[in-house]
């Protein structure tokens, strides 16, 4: 056991992911932590977000990797990349808060968790939702009965299309499946310390002209013998009064519990265009994970959201993606 | 029941239907029977002749506010030269029964959503109206629920473009405690054939036939006496994913409705659009949990209500000679869909149609 480091020194490994401002904000106003530098191959980018939140612009990661001034690193490229970041931050000996989903594949997921363990270094994937009020709340609130036993599960998690390479299956992976299924899938890990089983889906693109699909729906069974259904799709259109959303309503023998967590807000209207904006009245998930992620690498405890949640998250959506193209429920493989 | 012998003449002609105003035998004086026979006792289009019940007390004082001859035999009713539609508001099961006795004396009928239980009394009772020469018309009463129709004027007209996704949510409290007959799912067909067939109904008015189907939900667990929920996942062959939800688990009544496509969105609900909301100071308690939870009734009232409105819509296809709103046929191919979410559930397996609406074998 090390003595808890006073200050954590942060990097983040790319801009690409739009969740980097969100956790760039989080990170520059915790005491406590310093974001020593912003390394990313798009030079506009990074020069840009290094002047907001006032830190270094560097090009290629590797050089920021091997600084002795880095506790840590946030990867926040696309999702192709993570694996190859992840590996050598890990062999550099840096503790990594990596974006979700972790990889596109199993295979890649499995590798940044070996590479991570035989380093000795921790590997947090970022799943916000965990964090957040409402969800923290739904989970005492089932694990206290409340509701009594549940008996089913309907869960949303639809959005904007990004756009971007979101949706280019070649750099994400897939499209809304793969970028959506895995807050709300380890959510309900989490709240029921459950694995999901199997999982039917329908998945397609039609609303969009893209190549990833924009509209699925999962039919999941957890090991626990509940049904969840899960709606991933990006079904909101671009002027939608705020990005999307997750809920969560949880069919009990006794009741029934509908958590909406991004529903804390205000709404705005503006003589402009556009004119119409459901704002969050407290910004919920993010400040709190970086913060547990932070304590985690100066305590150096076990982060809170691991890999191998990343990994079991992403497994699903890749199982789903196999039922849509089989027409047929796909047993998910036990860890 | 007495058998009674086959009327002669022809069934209640368009030019006399103009003439005066058309006559019911409302069959079945309970929940949606009752609604009918008021709704239409309230209209200057339509008379209630006769009231049809084995509960003669429950059908009698309803003759007492709204009129009408009353019986426990339908075929009395039917036999008579008073009557030009029957309104069948049976228990599901015995849907084909009235209809069969309603063709046989040449009476137009209308009849109660699901069509039947099973496809073949379905399939059977569109074939004996067809052979009687009346029409059929079966009670799917969301298409005409003014919101749904502005949803699929708003399909046709294109402004979403093509759609990617709808999802509907239709949710009550348990009701088996209050009809036992619902907690049976082989007599019922459990919240599917009770509410969700209202969403497969109104989603295959908007989007023609299904492709496949898969199901999650209760009907087949211990817990369906207590609680029913399904969840189901329906491909139609245009390409649009559905996802239904229904629910006797809830502690109101709420529906609600929405179709994502690529140049937009509708969202409606009957609670954000109700406007008038009543929340009862005393909850619903359940048994066994010993919680409360508040009960809200979410209303929208309306100059014409949804269940006269498709009565009056068969009125007028009846005096112009136009085919039913909603014909047997349609009943039936919604009927198919809704047994196949059952089976899905079921049987834990998607369920492919042919291009027919037959179930494709596995």
């Amino acid at each position: 056991m090390t003595e808890p480091k006073t200050t954590v020194r942060v990097a983040i490994l790319s801009f690409a992911h739009m969740h980097a401002y969100a956790y760039a904000a989080a990170l520059t106003t915790r005491p406590g932590v310093e974001l020593v530098a912003i390394a990313d191959d798009n030079e506009e980018r990074g020069t840009s977000a290094a002047e907001q939140f006032g830190t270094t612009w560097v090009a290629d990661y590797h050089d920021v990797i091997g600084r002795d001034d880095v506790d840590a690193v946030v990867i926040c490229s696309e999702n192709i990349h993570h694996k190859a970041m992840t590996i050598a931050a890990a062999e550099a000996r840096k503790d990594v808060l990596c974006e979700k989903p972790l990889a596109t594949t199993v295979e890649d997921a499995q590798a940044m968790v070996d590479a991570c363990k035989q380093h000795g270094v921790k590997l947090q994937t970022a799943f916000p939702v965990r964090f957040n009020s409402s969800i923290v709340a739904l989970r005492e609130a089932i694990r206290n009965g409340t509701i009594g036993e549940t008996l089913t599960i309907v869960a949303r998690n639809p959005g904007t299309c990004p756009g971007s390479w979101f949706v280019d299956p070649e750099l994400s992976g897939g499209g809304a499946v793969i970028d959506h299924t895995v807050h709300v899938v380890d959510a309900l890990r989490w709240i029921y310390d459950a694995e999901f089983t199997e999982v039917y889906a329908e998945i397609d693109t039609r609303m969009h002209d893209i190549k990833g699909d924009d509209t699925g729906l999962l039919m999941l069974k957890m090991s626990n013998g509940v049904p969840v259904s899960l709606d991933t799709s990006w079904s909101r259109p671009s002027n939608w009064p705020i990005w999307g959303g997750v809920t969560i309503d949880v069919i009990g023998e006794g009741g029934v519990l509908f958590a909406n967590a991004f529903n804390d807000t205000y709404e705005m209207a503006e003589d402009r265009t556009p004119s119409y904006a459901w704002k969050p009245v407290e910004v919920s998930g993010d400040p709190e994970m970086i913060a547990s992620f932070i304590d985690a690498v100066r305590n150096d405890t076990e982060p809170l959201v691991t890999g191998e949640d990343g990994l079991r998250a992403v497994q699903v959506a890749l199982c789903a993606y196999e039922s849509a193209r089989t027409n047929a429920p796909v047993q998910i493989p036990s860890a | 029941m007495t058998t009674g012998t086959p009327s002669a003449s022809g069934p209640a002609t368009a030019e006399e239907l103009r003439s005066r105003p058309v006559r019911f035998a409302v069959v079945g004086t309970g929940g949606m029977g009752g609604t009918h026979a008021r709704n239409l006792a309230g209209s200057p289009e339509a008379e209630v002749t006769w009231l049809v019940d084995v509960d003669l007390d429950r059908a009698n004082a309803l003759a007492v506010d709204i009129g009408g001859k009353v019986t426990a035999d339908m075929e009395e009713a039917f036999a008579s030269d008073d009557v030009d539609i029957a309104l069948i508001a049976l228990p599901t099961g015995l849907h084909r029964m009235g209809v069969e006795a309603a063709a046989k004396h040449k009476k137009h009928v209308f009849c109660e959503k699901p069509i039947a239980r099973t496809n073949e009394d379905a399939r059977a009772m569109v074939q004996i109206c067809k052979d009687a020469g009346v029409q059929l018309m079966i009670g799917h009463v969301v298409r005409f629920f003014p919101e749904y129709m502005r949803i699929k004027e708003e399909l046709e007209a294109g402004t979403l473009g093509r759609v990617g996704l709808i999802r509907g949510f239709r949710v009550n409290p348990p009701v088996m405690e209050r009809s036992p007959w619902f907690a049976d799912v082989e007599k019922s067909g459990g919240v599917v054939l009770d509410l969700m067939i209202h969403e497969i109904d109104t989603f295959r008015w908007f989007f023609g036939e299904v492709e496949r189907v898969y199901a999650h939900g209760l009907s087949f667990t211990d817990w369906h006496t207590k609680r029913d929920h399904s969840v189901a996942s329906i491909r139609f062959r245009n390409g649009v994913i559905a996802h239904c939800e229904a629910s006797w688990a809830h502690s109101a009544f709420r529906t609600s409705v929405e179709v994502a496509g690529e140049h937009g969105l509708i969202r409606q609900s009957s609670f954000d659009g109700a406007t008038l909301t009543l929340e009862q100071s005393t909850g619903v308690t359940y048994e066994g949990i010993g919680q409360q939870s508040k009960a809200f009734t979410y209303m929208r009232p309306t100059n014409v209500p949804p269940h006269l409105r498709e009565l009056l819509a068969f009125i007028d296809a009846l005096r112009t000679g136009a085919p039913s709103p909603v014909t047997g046929e349609e009943g039936t191919r919604t009927l198919m869909v809704a047994n196949a979410v059952l089976d899905s559930m079921r049987e834990n397996r998607p369920i492919f149609f042919n291009e027919d609406g037959s179930v494709r074998e596995a």
